[in-house]
């Protein structure tokens, strides 16, 4: 299993080179000018030709790449052009956000997705079936932007339930440790701050987590129906043991290796794909720093964060072939 | 367990979350609420403590009322005051001197001496992060004869001087003495009427007011947040709840919705930001003035703000309105719409039957951008030009119009309160690329003007660069927008026309006040 691991650590550094080569020479390629675009409006051509200068704009693409690629290798992704803040120290203050809500997602996902495929399976064409698949179907199809849109406008403009944006309300919550707004609450035994984090965390982990409910929903039904048609099935049902016992016990067991694998996939995406959700509801995480970085061609800060969603791909999916060992032992990762 | 007991289970997940959120959560704004606080809705960027590395209008609004800045435009009085300089004048065209007020101090009691603005100027000029770089181009000495009077060289003469210095934000050289580039974060003090109490870059600002100051008034909020939200629909959802005070610009399709609710209202305000439709005659066929004149006239510019603009936009006669410095009402010539007209000019130009033209459109930058476009292709195509509309990102379309590479595009200037540097750079020869118009007579008229330091005959030189850059028409020029504020109404709030939230203009109502 070491030799696994090693194998396939050693594996992704080929991966990131590449995909650092390639998003570096997609941006340059890129039209616009990040000079043009940070420095203001009234800036003479000196303090442009100046700016340029002082992010190394004016040396060839390669020399600017290997200079990234040499600070790259100590953690070091540069100075970001429009924040003058180190890259890595601006992800690091914004990922706890990010990572935060993509696990309220995730884990609201699971909680409600699992459940429903499983009794969507246990009951194949009856009404709680249709409608779970159809609730299913809706979540996999349902774009973030509408959805959030929606419940800003009912949740929180109709009814007047839950705060339509941010993360906190100023002034509540004690000052952050970890900076998981949650977490830190309940360390500190803030329960007012962790009341407040909360309200602001449900819309956008909703949001987030539909996509994924409705997938992890309709897989989790598809894999227990499959199961469940087995011999092996039938046998421990004609040795008379409960239903319960039959699908949570024996069914659900086989098909967890799909389960894991799209919460592994889902996982990533959430932490990759938020960036519309904190857009909307002005979540302040990478993905609204990504989204910054983009529109003020950022060179090194976009670049800097594709390698940290790239890296946490990677990372998700090592763990997902480690769960896949764990729950079925005919999986031999050594191999 | 059966589908009807984990299914609930689930989902009161969220309800627990949802309600302990809203049943804590309401004695913790209970809490919060102690002090009166307004917050406001803002859509720009809060890239930096440091008040020298942005360069963005909200950042220097912050700054000037919490910091304070050598001078500042009054609309009220259509002129310059200073917190901190008695008076000032021009001993030559290349000097500016400043007498400060006595007794001057900051906020912690900390004296404000002539030191701390040539520091401040040093910073806007060399700190590595520094974006203001441009509105100290001009100085080239400096130089403290007392602690009461600075003296201001340029390299040339600059009478609109007082608009650059107006953005250069006064800050202590005795703290960054003291902590070095930490002071912005650790001791941002100022003289201002409001003390910055917390920056979350990219996130909110929060300040307090200063008590004992003397612009603050009891009626102001103790403590102002400005929070990023930069979805207009969040914004106005926001406000209608009670989340916020305060929402910058709500775009025409939300303004009724605004209007229509019984705890909040619209307030507008004429921004100084002038739209216009740029033609460079470095290119084909924008060359022939009686091309871009075609363009004035076959648009229907009151159409356009009565449709699609909802009212909200104040036609422009001229490069600028009403408010801004040296505005002349009467400036001639004035483009009315006439089809017919257009039409004649194109024939004199040599198109008898039209001419094919590329016409930028930005998306999503300026209200109702596309959409305004897009109504402006027929309108165009009717008098004979063949138009390829074009729609390319922000980033891309700048770029090419800072390279002198965009022939013909809509765009926005704003903050144009003198209009001495707006019109420099897009109109006079080899100041920028953006539109590469060349013509003597305005190159004359502004190389005077800002030589001119009787404000009488500068505004007289400005007019008359105005009207030849109308007759010559190297930009058609629109409207400036009426932007839309919703405003909670439990506050009084009126923006400035340069659309700053100033915490002195925000008054609590009574009963808003009475919480505190």
């Amino acid at each position: 299993m070491l030799s696994y691991f090693i194998r396939r650590v050693v594996g992704t550094v080929p991966v990131i080179f590449m995909i650092s080569l390639f998003v570096f020479l997609l941006l340059h390629a890129a039209p616009g000018d990040p000079a043009d675009l940070l420095i203001p409006d009234q800036a003479s051509a000196e303090d442009i030709a100046d700016a340029r200068r002082r992010w190394g704009l004016d040396q060839p693409v390669l020399v600017q790449y290997w200079r990234f690629l040499v600070s790259a290798v100590s953690l070091d992704f540069g100075r970001s052009f429009k924040y003058d803040e180190p890259v890595l120290a601006l992800i690091m203050q914004r990922f706890p956000a990010t990572l935060e809500l993509a696990l309220i997602a995730t884990v609201l996902a699971i909680m409600i997705g699992i459940p429903l495929g499983i009794f969507a399976s246990s009951r194949p064409n009856s009404w709680f079936d249709n409608a779970s698949s159809l609730g299913g179907f809706f979540g996999v199809s349902m774009p973030n932007f509408w959805m959030a849109i929606m419940l800003i406008l009912i949740v929180s403009g109709y009814f007047n339930l839950l705060p339509s944006g941010g993360r906190a309300t100023f002034g509540v919550a004690e000052d952050p440790i970890t900076g998981f707004l949650i977490l830190d609450s309940i360390i500190q035994q803030d329960w007012v701050g962790l009341a407040d984090g909360a309200k602001f965390l449900v819309l956008p982990a909703i949001v987030l987590s539909v996509n994924m409910t409705g997938l992890l929903m309709r897989m989790t039904r598809s894999s227990m129906l499959e199961v469940l048609s087995e011999d092996y099935i039938m046998t421990a049902r004609a040795k008379g043991l409960s239903e319960r016992v039959v699908v949570w016990r024996h069914a659900l067991k086989n098909a967890r290796i799909m389960v894991i694998t799209v919460v592994g996939l889902e996982f990533g995406a959430l932490i990759s794909g938020s960036i519309i959700v904190e857009s909307v509801f002005s979540w302040p995480g990478i993905g609204q720093l990504l989204l910054q970085g983009i529109t003020a061609r950022d060179y090194p800060l976009i670049t800097g964060l594709v390698l940290v969603y790239t890296t946490l791909f990677i990372v998700v999916n090592l763990i997902v072939d480690f769960l896949y060992a764990a729950a079925d032992p005919r999986i031999r990762l050594g191999g | 367990m059966s589908a009807r007991t984990l299914t609930p289970l689930a989902t009161a997940v969220i309800g627990a979350l949802a309600a302990g959120g809203l049943t804590l959560a309401t004695s913790a704004s209970a809490q919060a609420q102690q002090r009166t606080r307004v917050t406001a809705a803002v859509t720009e960027t809060i890239a930096s403590v440091n008040p020298y590395a942005d360069s963005v209008s909200l950042m220097y609004a912050i700054y000037s009322q919490t910091y304070g800045s050598l001078v500042d435009w009054s609309f009220e009085k259509g002129g310059y005051i200073s917190r901190f300089a008695d008076s000032w004048s021009n001993p030559d065209k290349t000097t500016w001197v400043f007498k400060l007020k006595p007794g001057l101090k900051r906020n912690n009691g900390e004296p404000v001496v002539a030191a701390d603005f040539v520091h401040s100027i040093n910073r806007a000029m060399n700190d590595p992060q520094t974006k203001q770089k441009h509105n100290v181009r001009w100085i080239v000495a400096m130089e403290t004869p007392d602690e009461r009077t600075l003296i201001i060289k340029t390299s040339e003469p600059v009478a609109p001087m007082l608009e650059n210095l107006s953005r250069v934000i006064v800050t202590s050289k005795a703290q960054f003495d003291k902590l070095g580039a930490a002071a912005d974060k650790d001791a941002p003090v100022g003289a201002g009427p409001y003390a910055i109490k917390q920056i979350a870059v990219d996130n909110f600002l929060a300040m307090t007011k200063v008590p004992d100051h003397p612009d603050v008034k009891p009626e102001n909020p103790d403590e102002i947040i400005f929070r990023i939200m930069k979805e207009p629909e969040s914004r106005v959802t926001a406000l209608l709840n009670g989340e916020i005070q305060i929402a910058q610009f709500i775009p025409p399709q939300l303004v009724p919705r605004v209007q229509g609710s019984s705890v909040a209202s619209i307030v507008w305000e004429d921004a100084v930001e002038l739209m216009f439709l740029a033609m460079s005659p470095e290119h084909k066929p924008w060359d022939k003035k009686e091309v871009r004149q075609a363009v004035a006239y076959a648009i229907d510019r009151d159409a356009l703000i009565k449709v699609l603009l909802a009212g909200q936009g104040t036609r422009l006669d001229g490069p600028i309105g009403p408010g801004q410095f040296a505005y002349d009402k009467d400036l001639q010539p004035r483009y009315t719409y006439n089809p017919a007209k257009a039409r004649e000019l194109l024939k004199q130009a040599g198109y008898p039957n039209g001419v094919e033209i590329d016409f930028y459109a930005t998306v999503g930058r300026y209200i109702a951008d596309k959409q305004i476009c897009e109504a402006i292709v027929p309108m165009l195509e009717a008098v004979g030009f063949k138009v390829n509309l074009k729609t390319p990102e922000w980033g891309t379309m700048w770029a090419n119009v800072q390279k002198g590479g965009t022939p013909f595009y809509y765009m926005g200037r704003g903050s144009v309160i003198d209009p001495s540097a707006a019109l420099s750079q897009y109109f006079e020869t080899g100041q920028s690329p953006r539109i590469k118009f060349s013509n003597k007579e305005v190159d004359a008229a502004l190389r005077a003007e800002r030589e001119e330091f009787d404000e009488g005959k500068r505004i007289a030189l400005m007019r008359r660069a105005m009207s030849v850059i109308t007759e010559e028409a190297p930009a058609h020029f629109m409207w400036r927008h009426k932007m839309a504020t919703g405003v909670a109404n439990n506050v009084v709030f009126k923006p400035q026309p340069t659309m700053d939230i100033n915490g002195i203009d925000i008054m609590m109502k009574p009963r808003a006040r009475a919480t505190k």
